[in-house]
């Protein structure tokens, strides 16, 4: 297993490398001017010559990349040029919504997934077993925009009035403002890494409300939560419930689940006590796979929900050319989800010792 | 005997499955109207109707006069700027389909081609191709499509090359794949002995016998790309008005959505059934073409 998960790790440091490599790149090289690209096509020599100079342009390419490195080994980041603050600074305070975002979709899509998979396998070819999969059909076909436009249009305006409206959009409703964690809890002069963890964790609504014991906040929170977190499980939760429901089929075919049911077992028994454990093993996998796509449906449920997290900051910061932000939360986002993958991994290699040999 | 050929039967087992039959039922009605937009709808999809027509008016719902609608019909209704929704939707079937084709076309020759010499070659230039393949996949989709967007400049070819980029890796792993598992068959040994090139062998003996997996992963991309596409679209940074590109007409008109549903709901409905063909008809090729899968 130690062996396994060091290969593994070996494996993703040129990875994480590449990704630096090509946000550099993509960044850097290509956009030709980069003076002229944040300045403005106006920028007069003068004042380009001193950006350069400045930012380090002036030099040979590859001194560039290697003060690059630098910086983002020792966390820096660089300056938002539309906000003039650091980015690591802006990470903090969006990275805590598209985390909280896209954990409650995870849930949901896992959970509701994994049940819809079961159900549709254990009454195979029934007619709940075929809506599953037509609504399974569907999810993964269906934008997670227009889901998310006609969910906002469906709560907010046709149910206007009921007990079940939902509000279309925010993080809270307006007026409704949260205390910061550290304060509440009497911290307030705290600093140092601690207090970054406060300020981390503050940034997401439901623990906030919940640490801070206000129970207003966390109803409005969740109310404003639930549409987004559903429209973004929408199309993992289809993927989650038709590998549940192929690999359950395939574990339910093998002789030792005959074996079971000839030593009479219920049904209900065979699938939870000996089907589910392996047919779940696969299903890991998709989950693991599925961060990818919730990453890139962050970026578009936020937008719809007007959400302040990094997704909506990323396109934000391309229609102001805030390059900057954009390189930083790319490489901060793209870094996560390969360390997130390489979890996936070991747990799937802890879960199933075949990984582990094969390698 | 003759009658099964592997073609006919893998075609018979393709239209064997309903789910396989819907989708091709979809697809050819997305295809006749792609085809026959200009026919089909008179009104030009990216022409406004003030001053054309008297009564139009912005954002006027669906008028259908089938179902008792006097004055001049308008299936989907008018969009924001006084133009028929129904022959933008018809058009951006036209463009969908292109923009699925032609990216999933241009990630398969490339992603074919780094495959298909990685597992041929193997050795130092495999594992340097590999790793590249591995950095573009640790990112995730759309937000490197996006990255490359910003540099290249938003437009609809620029999404198209940044989409297709993304989803070469899928390609060269799966050529990948397929070339290891035919280097060493007796076929491709038997044309070596008979004295044929390395090139020969990899681009007559192993492409054509590789090909399967790609057609159905193909198949199943061109959803993928569409979605994609539409979503770069959507934010701006795809197709720009006035083209009938069902993500932007989305993306455009989305703060309308509240007072005039049918701006958003009738191209989104256009993007789901597409995707939806192209999964269903992918599903099913992949069906019927799997030797692991065949009755």
């Amino acid at each position: 297993m130690t062996t396994y998960v060091l290969r593994r790790l070996l494996v993703s440091l040129p990875v994480i490398f590449g990704i630096l490599v090509a946000v550099f790149v993509i960044t850097r090289v290509l956009p030709g001017d980069p003076c002229r690209a944040l300045l403005g096509e106006k920028a007069t020599e003068a004042a380009c010559t001193a950006f350069n100079t400045r930012y380090g342009f002036d030099q040979p390419i590859f001194v560039q990349f290697i003060r690059y490195l630098g910086q983002v080994l020792s966390g820096d980041l660089g300056e938002s040029i539309r906000f003039g603050i650091p980015v690591t600074q802006l990470l903090l305070e969006r990275l805590p919504t598209t985390i909280e975002l896209g954990l409650i979709s995870l849930t949901i899509a896992s959970v509701a997934g994994i049940l819809l998979g079961i159900s549709s396998a254990t009454r195979r070819n029934s007619k709940r077993d075929v809506a599953t999969m037509i609504f399974a059909n569907l999810g993964v076909s269906i934008p997670v925009f227009v889901l998310g436009l006609i969910f906002a249009y469906f709560f907010a305006i046709v149910l206007k009035g009921t007990p079940i409206a939902l509000p279309p959009a925010g993080r809270y409703t307006a007026g409704v403002i949260p205390d910061e964690i550290a304060v509440a809890w009497g911290l307030g002069g705290l600093g140092g890494p601690l207090r970054v963890l406060l300020d981390f964790i503050s940034n997401m609504a439901i623990p906030n409300a919940i640490l801070t014991l206000r129970p207003d906040l966390l109803i409005d929170a969740l109310s404003h939560l639930i549409l987004p977190s559903i429209a973004l499980a929408t199309i993992p939760m289809a993927v989650i419930a038709r590998v549940t429901r192929s690999s359950l089929l395939d574990v339910l075919g093998t002789d030792y689940i005959r074996t079971a049911r000839a030593k009479g077992l219920s049904a209900r028994e065979v699938v939870s006590g000996h089907a589910l454990r392996n047919a779940l093993l696969p299903v890991v996998t998709v989950i693991g796979l599925s961060l990818g796509g919730l990453l890139s449906g962050a970026v578009l449920t936020e937008t719809i929900f007007n959400f302040a997290g990094v997704g909506r900051t990323i396109s934000e910061a391309i229609t102001a050319r805030d390059y900057v932000v954009v390189q930083g939360f790319t490489v901060v986002v793209s870094v996560g989800y390969v360390v997130v993958n390489l979890l996936v991994d070991i747990s799937y290699a802890y879960l199933d010792p075949r990984v582990r040999m094969e390698g | 005997m003759s009658a099964q050929t592997p073609f006919r039967r893998a075609l018979r087992s393709f239209l064997e499955q309903r789910t396989a039959r819907v989708g091709l039922i979809i697809f050819s009605v997305l295809l006749l109207a792609a085809i026959g937009a200009d026919v089909i709808s008179s009104y030009d999809p990216t022409g406004v109707l003030i001053g054309v027509e008297p009564t139009a008016k912005r954002l006027a719902g669906p008028c259908i006069n089938l179902f008792g609608c006097e004055g001049p019909q308008h299936v989907f209704g008018l969009d924001s700027n006084v133009r028929d929704v129904f022959s933008r939707v018809i058009h951006g079937a036209r463009l969908s389909l292109q923009v699925g084709v032609l990216t999933v076309g241009f990630a398969i020759v490339i992603g074919t081609l780094i495959g298909a010499v990685a597992g041929f070659v193997g050795g130092w230039v495999d594992n340097l191709l590999m790793r590249l393949m591995d950095v573009l996949l640790a990112f995730p989709s759309l937000l490197l499509a996006i990255a490359i967007v910003t540099v290249i400049g938003p437009g609809l070819l620029n999404a198209q090359i940044a989409i297709g980029i993304v989803a070469i890796p899928i390609y060269a792993r799966v050529m990948r794949a397929s070339v290891l598992g035919l280097r060493d068959r007796e076929f491709v040994s038997a044309s070596r002995a008979l004295g044929s090139s390395e090139a020969g062998i990899l681009f007559r003996k192993i492409l054509p016998n590789a090909l399967t997996p790609i057609i159905v992963q193909g198949t199943l991309g061109i959803g993928g790309a569409i979605l994609d596409v539409a979503a770069l679209s959507f934010l701006g940074l795809g197709a720009q008005p006035p083209t009938p590109e069902w993500g932007s007409m989305i993306g455009g008109d989305r703060n309308l959505l509240f007072s005039s549903p049918h701006v958003v709901v009738f191209p989104g409905i256009a993007i789901t059934l597409t995707v939806l063909a192209f999964n269903l008809i992918g599903d099913g090729l992949r069906d019927a073409l799997d030797p692991r899968l065949q009755r």
